[in-house]
């Protein structure tokens, strides 16, 4: 059972709760010698790969570390400019780390609001009547399940793109849901949950599905 | 199995085709207007998919689901946007529609010197060689219930 | 359904290709007087070809996008394959592996053709450049690409030189990031 992580969105499309339960880390590290065989992207204050990817380092990734010293944005944590050390050639050969940009929450909450339409707009260009809005959605390296609760707080996953029994897990976070967000007198509706006891199920749910499955629970 | 209907757009977003052969439900729109929200959806889609993927994605966005039908999805690295709905029980949608690529469009469109890529596909042979194409099809059988 | 059983490409005498291609380039000698001009719309010529043989490409082989040059000289090499059944070798990749060449032994193209003396300046295979520019252009690359060598001018092979410029961002479809 692979479960990447869960959001919960509020009526409202705000983003009232997430966790990332197993996202994988990709990470390559290679040695580079002069002239550097990849282009790169020095634009919006990262250094990114733009154009010939390999070895698993892809598009998109971004520079996390240069001789084994991070990199944070364009600096390196000595106070040299990533991108005056990559292109002056006393320096090489290099060995640069790269890895795929991780979500900030900032992140998180932009897409959860950006579903909430997308979720609407599916329902309206149905061509068929009466029709709910977007349940499942595939990628070609995930699924995404989404339960919209009757009040309209939706539940959403994203899983492996194989696997099977996802609803019942978000019929599960609904229930957990209901029982230590809602129930807890102190928790006030549409707003992010923070209950350490909504967390701890939650986690110890998680940890039984990786142990035995999902109709274990 | 019913195939309800289809959208061809290009890169820049223009709709270059449009048919429907079971929709029961109009969208309350002008043919324009529901094509740039369905472009737009699908926009957000991709980028909203790219973003969320766990991992690295190569295809990306594949394919949604809601309670009464499936949108397939088909982008070809050049750009073009191919969209068939579906109801939830038809298979092997995604070749298909890389069928009607190869086969449909790339054979009536793309080869007809007179066809101009970026407007609205006018030709007859087409529109007659695609309808066949998927009333012959698998996924096309019309609801029995 | 498809029309490719009555375009068989084994069913297309090669010879009339060339002898096509021939005439048109000696049609075009004549009405343009400048080789230099002729080598331009040849180049033009293949361009506006590109730009559609690549969705012709796209569906028959299914491939995605590139994204590293190697991939795009091995894609191209099919294509080479494809639509001219001659297998170029990729090679002379630069240091930054941003510029390689395909070396034709043969050239279909160039079978049975002389240049004469005066037309020596003239790119005779120029249309196979402006096809890769073309065909690369929609799938968001910029490259530009010109003859290194000639058979028609007594090289040994006929070298096509590729180089990466970018990608171009503005033109990729939406949503792609």
């Amino acid at each position: 059972m692979v479960i990447y992580c869960i959001y919960i969105v509020s009526k409202s499309g705000g983003l009232i709760f997430n966790y990332d339960h197993n996202v994988p880390k990709v990470e390559n590290e290679r040695k580079f010698t002069y002239p550097l065989d990849i282009r790169l992207n020095y634009e919006n204050k990262k250094v990114s790969v733009h154009f010939g990817q390999r070895d698993g380092i892809n598009v998109g990734h971004v520079l996390t570390a240069v001789n084994g010293m991070p990199v944070t944005g364009r600096q390196l944590d000595d106070g040299r400019d990533a991108k005056d050390v990559l292109e002056s050639k006393e320096s090489y050969p290099l060995t640069l780390k790269f890895s795929r940009p991780k979500m900030t929450t900032n992140e998180k909450i932009f897409l959860a609001s950006m579903f909430y339409p997308l979720f609407a707009i599916a329902s309206q260009l149905s061509p068929e009547p009466k029709c709910s809005g977007i349940e499942v959605l595939k990628g070609d390296t995930f699924k995404l399940h989404c339960f919209q609760t009757l009040t309209g707080v939706k539940i959403m996953t994203v899983v492996d793109r194989n696997q099977i029994g996802a609803e019942v897990f978000l019929k599960r976070v609904y229930e957990l849901y209901a029982d230590y967000a809602l129930k807890n007198p102190f928790y006030s509706l549409e707003m992010p949950i923070r209950c350490e006891l909504f967390d701890t199920n939650l986690k110890a749910m998680l940890e039984q599905i990786d142990k035995s499955g999902i109709a274990s629970i | 199995m019913t195939v309800h209907n289809i959208y061809i757009f290009d890169r820049m977003g223009t709709l270059l085709y449009y048919q429907d052969w079971n929709r029961l439900k109009n969208s309350g729109m002008t043919k324009e207007e529901e094509a740039k929200l369905m472009y737009g959806m699908l926009f957000s889609l991709k980028s909203f998919v790219n973003k969320i993927s766990p991992t690295d994605p190569k295809e990306g966005f594949l394919y949604y689901k809601t309670s009464k039908y499936t949108l397939h999805f088909l982008e070809t690295p050049s750009g073009l946007k191919f969209v068939l709905n579906t109801d939830n029980h038809s298979q092997g949608v995604r070749d298909f529609l890389q069928q009607i690529y190869k086969e449909i469009f790339v054979e009536y469109v793309v080869k007809n010197p007179l066809c101009n890529l970026n407007e609205p596909i006018q030709s007859e042979l087409f529109k007659t060689k695609l309808d066949a194409y998927v009333k012959q099809s698998s996924v096309f059988l019309t609801k029995s219930m | 359904m498809s029309r490719s059983t009555r375009f068989d490409t084994k069913k297309v005498n090669s010879e009339l290709v060339t002898l096509t291609y021939g005439t048109l380039v000696a049609q075009m000698v004549k009405d343009l007087e400048n080789p230099d001009d002729v080598s331009k719309q040849l180049d033009r010529i293949g361009y506006n070809m590109g730009i559609r043989l690549i969705e012709d490409y796209l569906s028959k082989t299914g491939s995605g996008r590139c994204l590293d040059l190697k991939d795009t000289a091995d894609k191209i090499q099919t294509a080479f394959r494809m639509y001219l059944g001659v297998q170029p070798n990729v090679v002379n990749w630069s240091p930054a592996g941003d510029e390689f060449s395909f070396s034709l032994d043969s050239n279909p193209l160039t079978e049975l053709v002389e240049l004469p003396d005066d037309l020596k300046q003239l790119k005779y295979c120029n249309i196979i450049c402006g096809a890769i520019r073309g065909a690369l252009e929609m799938v968001q690359l910029d490259v530009q690409s010109w003859v290194v060598q000639d058979q028609l001018k007594g090289d040994p092979n006929t070298e096509i030189r590729v180089k990466f410029i970018r990608r171009l961002e503005d033109a990729m479809p939406a949503g792609e990031d």
